[in-house]
């Protein structure tokens, strides 16, 4: 039984319960994996690439201050972005892999090493790319600065600048030399051909292309501007010189400002340059101005004016060496950092490709093996990992099928076994509650169970179980079970019941043993099973019986003649109350005697008719105690040195019985004890109530002088009295009425001295407990 | 040397590299006739540096940005402010230097001439300026000038998001009505 009982433990334990996998919310697929998203990603960035590129191409043609305040700086900030993205990046995945290591992550180890061999694969020839790169952008800035071309230019400068210079003062000469000549001659007169005269030779001789007289306005004229006197213009000047600005240069000449001259363009490609000097009067007074001009042909002024261009790019550029070297340097490092950031995205894309579907079958994997048979791995991709995936959902599919009807067949198999166990218990039940003793032996003789009854039966300890049945039973009143255990063929047919004596507590116990083979399935032998009836209470009754019979037919067979006996004596005594004296009295003697002893057999005749014909005991629930207490007050003061002591229960349920017979047997069993202990000592009158076995136990103990072991049996017998006087039917009436209860009365010694009866009666197991000891 | 001490090291350097101290510049400011005046001096040694910038042709400006601020306890707030630009262009050609001054952007002043000394006084100086208005500021109650200077075209080969100032100043004033 405790075999099966472990064996269903284990099974529970071997079988884990299916605990349906959570429900899992629809994963959000990250754009990362969306290999349009991926794809366009990559040309994102190669477009980005080629912008540079073509950036870095059309620098050339860029402003250099636009290069240096806008394209550097713009690069500057997507070089610093890109710098704190990568390390951002970097720093994520390091402290991430790190993390993922310490937790012992699957797979951590295996992405840590692929991404770092990525990043080395592309960091080490990127940064020496860069390396090399910035060296040679730095030496080929450096070249485009040499002394030979730094003297070329500023000589070519120079020149246009001298040039320049030279007309310039050539023409401020002229200026103040024609300033001069006009001194004395009176600018306000009407008649200008003495100032013509004066300018004319000068244009003629074509040292200045023009000549501009101004006079001072008059009193009457409005003052702030100049007055045109003359202006003379050589062939070659072109038609519509412009006027205004010579205006503006006689007006800045009247304020005795020096080297008063300017430059200006022409439409014609050409440049004049113009310069004023004041006429003064000999007096100091400024009396008008003078403006001289001379043209520059416009090829002239092209050709200086690209000098100084060159002149000015080239030393623009070597200003602004450290910007352009800058803006290449920055073009490089953005490359080589959108290629370091691309192969570390790359790396950690691809590490994350290879190992999540595998990461995700292992912990699909860990979750299957923890009784989630419903979690599925999500397929991904079409290749490999995606067969992989879909072999493993298969076989989860399997997995969670055989589950199920492993699940079905545990709970048959459960429902099989709790049937068995019921049946078990329900035996066990049997066994242990059964009067009659229950004892199992194997095949090789030893025994494997022994029921309660049994061990009480034969007197033996629960530990003989696993003992052989031969050692068991080698007590010399045991011997017949040691015969009966003894293994025979199979054909072998039982043997036949046995009834043994022996003697328990003192009392002598009639068995009869029953000895049946166990037939297995297969048509073999099990064993025997060795069945104990106690046939004591059996044969006792048969004797009570007989006794009855016997009673019956003595009470009839003796009973018929004593009455004309009677009658014969009394008619004697009668006849011979006449007769001599003599006589009279010994025919009275007799007849006397005759009677007295016909009454006697009269009184022993009526005993044994009651013997004979006890009445069916008239149940009714009955307070013991309340009983016992209406008994006791029947020798209250009778016996003056016997004291009759109570120890009665707390509580004791109500018992169905006739009161009247019970009350029979208490008296029976006090005037028994009363003699007993020859009208001097103590009686106990004891209740006690076994809820266990639903019984009520009366107790009437003496401390008498006792009664020996041998004789306490047969007390109960009719006709056996350790009395001088009496039928010796009283305790033999006394079983009977207990027995006709449903109860048994037991005898037994009692301590230190004495004599103890003890009567159980059945009482009602949920009975109404009626409380209170006197 | 442990790790976390040699990236102390190096963030205290990269901090000395990035902070240069920004020269000082004289300001004076006084408050009159319901304008307040801004008058500043700027080391011409700027300019020394410059000139190569200038003598190549580059248009050459150095901003100045002037803030209003009212004292208020230890940090101070902002009143108003205003951008001071003088910028200039050389003719290498003819040698001559052309010069602009805007406040705001509106065109101030406006010299052509060959003196380099003319030329450096109206590049790193400017006198009286009225700048800012009275007419928020309250009697009797201190206030702050505060001038930083950029210089334009940066000659760097990296360019900071952060530039710093090429030079500082600073003048307090009392409006009195």
């Amino acid at each position: 039984m405790a075999e099966a009982r472990r064996s269903h433990t284990s099974l529970r334990l071997t079988v884990p319960s299916a605990a349906p996998s959570p429900a899992k919310p629809a994963r959000w697929r990250p754009l990362r994996d969306n290999p349009w998203l991926v794809l366009l990603g990559i040309a994102g960035l190669i477009a980005l690439l080629a912008g540079t590129m073509t950036l870095a191409n059309r620098s050339s043609r860029l402003a250099p201050d636009f290069l240096s305040e806008f394209v550097l700086y713009a690069l500057s900030v997507v070089d610093l972005t890109m710098l704190v993205a990568l390390g951002f990046v970097l720093a994520r995945s390091v402290i991430k892999l790190l993390v993922e290591r310490r937790r012992a992550l699957p797979f951590a180890r295996f992405r840590a090493k692929l991404v770092t061999v990525l990043l080395a694969m592309t960091l080490v020839p990127a940064v020496l790319v860069l390396l090399v790169g910035s060296e040679l952008i730095r030496n080929n800035v450096d070249r485009w600065f040499t002394a030979q071309m730094d003297e070329t230019l500023a000589s070519a400068q120079r020149i246009a600048s001298d040039y320049y210079h030279e007309r310039q003062r050539q023409v401020s000469d002229e200026a103040a030399r024609v300033a001069r000549s006009l001194a004395a001659v009176d600018l306000a007169q009407p008649d200008v051909r003495p100032v013509r005269d004066v300018v004319a030779p000068i244009v003629n001789d074509q040292r200045v292309a023009l000549i501009e007289v101004y006079r001072l306005p008059r009193g009457n004229e409005p003052s702030g501007t100049l007055v045109a006197v003359v202006d003379v213009a050589s062939p070659t000047m072109p038609i519509g010189a412009i006027r205004a600005s010579s205006d503006r240069l006689a007006m800045r000449a009247t304020s005795d400002q020096p080297d008063v001259w300017l430059r200006e363009p022409l439409e014609s490609g050409g440049e004049l340059i113009r310069a004023a000097s004041p006429v003064r009067r000999p007096d100091g007074a400024i009396s008008g101005v003078v403006v001289a001009s001379v043209q520059l042909t416009g090829d002239m002024a092209i050709r200086a004016r690209r000098m100084t261009k060159a002149y000015e790019s080239y030393s623009q550029l070597r200003v602004l060496k450290q910007p352009l070297t800058g803006v290449y340097l920055s073009f490089f490092l953005l490359v080589t950092l959108m290629i370091l950031v691309g192969a570390t995205w790359m790396g950690l894309y691809l590490a994350k490709r290879i190992t999540r579907p595998v990461q995700a079958l292992a912990t699909a994997a860990r979750e299957i093996g923890a009784g989630h048979f419903e979690h599925r791995v999500e397929r991904e991709t079409a290749d490999e990992f995606g067969s992989l995936v879909d072999a493993f959902n298969s076989m989860a599919d399997e997995l969670a099928t055989s589950r199920r009807r492993l699940e079905r067949s545990t709970v048959d198999l459960e429902q099989k076994h709790t049937e068995v166990e019921e049946r078990r218990r329900f035996t066990e039940a049997i066994l242990e509650r059964v009067a009659t003793g229950v004892v199992t032996i194997d095949e090789a003789g030893f025994i494997t169970t022994v029921n309660p009854a049994a061990l009480r039966l034969l007197g033996l300890g629960a530990s003989v179980v696993g003992q052989a049945a031969a050692v068991v039973f080698h007590e010399p009143d045991l011997l017949p079970l040691a015969v009966l255990a003894q293994p025979r063929g199979v054909g072998a047919k039982d043997p036949p019941a046995q009834e043994l004596s022996v003697t328990r507590d003192g009392r002598d116990v009639a068995l009869a043993v029953a000895s049946t083979r166990l037939h297995s399935d297969d048509g073999g032998s099990d064993g025997r099973v060795l069945v104990v009836d106690d046939i004591t209470p059996l044969i006792r009754a048969q004797k009570v019986a007989a006794w009855r019979e016997v009673a019956r037919r003595l009470a009839h067979e003796i009973k018929n003649p004593l009455t004309p006996i009677q009658l014969c004596a009394q008619r004697l005594q009668r006849q011979f109350a006449t007769a001599p004296d003599h006589v009279k009295a010994l025919v009275d003697e007799c007849t006397t005697t005759i009677v007295g002893e016909v009454e006697s057999l009269k009184s022993l005749v009526d005993e044994f008719s009651q013997f004979a014909r006890m009445p069916a005991p008239r149940r009714e629930p009955t307070e013991v105690h309340d009983l016992l207490r209406r008994i006791l007050v029947l020798y209250d003061g009778l016996f003056e040195h016997v004291r009759i002591e109570t120890l009665f229960a707390v509580a004791l349920p109500r018992v169905r019985l006739d009161p009247d017979q019970i009350r029979r047997v208490i008296i029976n069993l006090l005037d028994n004890a009363i003699e007993a202990i020859n009208q001097q000592g103590q009686v106990v009158v004891e209740t006690q109530h076994d809820p266990g076995t639903s019984l009520v136990r009366i107790v009437v103990a003496d401390d008498g002088p006792g009664i020996a072991a041998a004789d306490r049996e047969k007390l109960f017998m009719p006709y056996y009295s350790t009395k001088k006087r009496g039928s010796g039917l009283g305790l033999a009436i006394v079983r009977r009425i207990v027995a006709e209860h449903g109860g048994t009365i037991e005898v037994a010694e009692n301590q230190p001295r004495g004599t103890r009866f003890t009567i159980e009666l059945p009482c009602e197991p949920d009975g109404a407990i009626v409380g209170g000891a006197a | 040397m442990t790790s976390g001490r040699l990236l102390a090291i190096v963030l205290a350097l990269a901090v000395l590299e990035g902070t240069d101290t920004p020269r000082s510049i004289d300001v004076s400011a006084v408050a009159r006739e319901g304008r307040v005046y801004v008058s500043c001096t700027f080391a011409t040694s700027t300019l020394d540096e410059l000139g190569e910038a200038i003598h190549a042709g580059l248009t050459t400006s150095i901003t100045y940005d002037v803030d209003l601020q009212r004292p208020l306890w230890w940090f101070d707030r902002t009143l108003a402010s205003a951008a001071v630009v003088t910028s200039v262009q050389h003719d290498t050609l003819t040698g001559r230097y052309q010069l602009t001054r805007t406040i705001d952007g509106r065109n101030e002043d406006a010299l052509v001439t060959d003196d380099q000394v003319a030329v450096k006084k109206f590049l790193t100086a400017f006198a009286k300026l009225p700048l800012f208005s009275t007419a928020e500021l309250e009697a009797n109650v201190e206030y702050v000038v505060r001038l930083r200077v950029r210089t334009r075209p940066r000659v760097t080969w990296f360019v900071w998001p952060w530039e710093p100032s090429t030079a500082t100043g600073s003048a307090r004033f009392t409006f009195i009505p």
